[in-house]
């Protein structure tokens, strides 16, 4: 059980974006991949969950070949994987209440108010804020309440994309704990894209590091912080 | 090269588009056939869609009427010195084209923007991909409820862009060209059949089904955050108002030959 990257390619256009990339997560890991803007780790994410589908190479999760899927079958893969995007991802036509909820289909009113206390309670929230739509609560709740929503069906594997991007370094420092913490506690995998180095060395068990569509580094936080390479050593800088 | 670029490339483009918009339409058709059905959402846009619309459609479609009435009246006074035809023509006018089209372009400009705006920034802000990830069409979600409350309540707003035009036109002639009231409307009912209103309806249906379709399209293919959200939108609504005019075009042709 775990997602693997086989070679992939993708393209935008003439631009690479992913050139021959391959590595696997394995089951219970928490994995971060680093890399500057533009390198792909939002497009590494999304052949994930079959949101954008590769040019070459296949990309495997729980032995699915994501890339072979279509529409229908990707609610499999797709049921499996939750994603939290770079933004909240809210519906705002909708109240808080209703979007950790959304997902949520076939299952009696009284069990989706419980599921959708729980997974609020999992990310330090509580029911006041049920009837608040998106745009009047803070940008960091909002940020809570779009991984309660994904946290709601329940997945085996959670895809964070740039999770902190926006928040002040205390809401930072608390998104990342969280991440751990659910990690841990859910038994979940997790696959972190991040700029953030010191949060990487701090939680991640294994990091990823992607320079012009290649893997420049793959390995333990300790592997990591040994390795030569320039970029990762700017990284290291900054995290310092 | 030249060819290339300025030729082949934009019918490619074009042609792709059409693919994509046809492929949606379709969707949505399934979708009013198969479900979900989605009435709470539906009966929120039509709320949305109509109650937000009928002031500006009744304004612009009574001064509308006022100016047709008014003009019609002055050049047949002019070339033919008797007014006596202005119920048929300005009675035909309205129903085969004032009260029809100008709802129709109102709706482009107003729920049409709207539309590609607020769907345009669900794409931008990733609202779209985490509606795939929960195991929820777009199309049914975003597409399917517009385009039926579009097409109820623009056909409601047609008959009410009629009915207010027909009587600011009345008015112009009571008032102005001192026609009695009963003249008036029994001479309209020479000129004016029930094909006509069918005409109107089934013109105003269309255009209601067209206009959330191409909105949704532009939402749906928007990128590069706020810039790109505005460049959609106008987009969207010029190419909705060139396809409302060519379909209203079409249409009366079409109807010229079968009614």
């Amino acid at each position: 059980m775990s997602i693997i990257f086989d070679n992939v390619y993708k393209a935008f256009g003439p631009k690479k974006i992913l050139d021959g990339v391959s590595f696997t997560v394995d089951t219970g890991e928490i994995m971060f991949i680093l890399g500057k803007s533009g390198m792909g780790k939002s497009v590494t994410l999304k052949n994930v969950v079959g949101l954008l589908k590769p040019d070459r190479g296949n990309v495997f999760v729980d032995k699915m070949t994501i890339n072979e899927l279509d529409e229908d079958g990707l609610e499999g893969a797709r049921k499996i994987c939750g994603m939290v995007f770079q933004h909240p991802a809210l519906l705002d036509s909708l109240n808080v209440y209703q979007n950790v909820a959304f997902g949520l289909r076939g299952i009696p009113e009284a069990r989706i108010r419980e599921r959708v206390l729980e997974c609020l309670k999992l990310v330090h929230l509580d029911e006041s804020i049920f009837k608040r739509k998106p745009p009047e609560i803070s940008y960091g709740m909002q940020k809570r309440v779009s991984l309660a929503r994904t946290l709601a069906p329940g997945p085996r594997y959670l895809l964070f994309d740039e999770p902190t991007t926006g928040l002040d370094p205390i809401t930072t420092n608390a998104v990342n704990e969280l991440i751990f913490e659910l990690s841990r506690k859910l038994k979940v995998t997790s696959v972190v894209v991040s700029h953030d180095m010191g949060c990487a060395l701090r939680i991640a068990d294994r990091i990823l590091v992607l320079d012009q569509g290649k893997v420049l580094a793959l390995g333990s936080v300790e592997e990591i912080k040994k390795s030569p390479a320039q970029l990762i050593r700017d990284f290291l800088m900054e995290a310092i | 090269m030249a060819l290339k670029f300025y030729l082949l490339n934009p019918l490619i483009a074009f042609l792709l588009g059409a693919r994509e918009v046809g492929f949606i339409f379709f969707k949505t058709l399934m979708t009013c056939l198969k479900g979900p059905h989605r009435i709470r959402e539906v009966i929120q846009y039509m709320y949305s869609i109509g109650v937000g619309s009928l002031p500006i459609i009744t304004i612009s479609t009574a001064f509308a009427g006022f100016v047709v009435t008014s003009e019609l009246a002055h050049q047949m006074d002019t070339a033919l010195h008797t007014v006596e035809m202005l119920p048929g023509f300005s009675g035909q006018f309205v129903f085969r084209e004032l009260g029809i089209v100008i709802p129709a372009l109102l709706l482009v400009s107003k729920v049409g923007a709207a539309t590609t705006a607020e769907v345009g920034s669900m794409k931008v802000t990733e609202q779209i991909d985490a509606l795939r990830l929960l195991q929820i069409d777009p199309i049914e979600y975003l597409v399917y409820p517009r385009f039926v409350a579009s097409i109820i309540v623009i056909t409601c707003l047609t008959l009410i862009s009629i009915f207010v035009t027909l009587v600011v036109a009345i008015a112009v002639a009571v008032l102005k060209y001192n026609f009695a009231v009963l003249e008036y409307t029994n001479a309209l009912t020479h000129f004016v059949a029930n094909k006509d209103l069918v005409c109107a309806l089934v013109k105003g249906m269309v255009f209601g089904a067209v206009v959330p379709v191409i909105s949704c399209y532009y939402g749906f293919n928007c990128s590069g955050g706020a810039e790109g959200v505005g460049n959609a939108t106008t987009n969207s609504v010029v190419t909705s108002t060139i396809i409302v005019i060519i379909l209203d075009f079409v249409l009366t042709f079409a109807f010229s030959l079968v009614l």
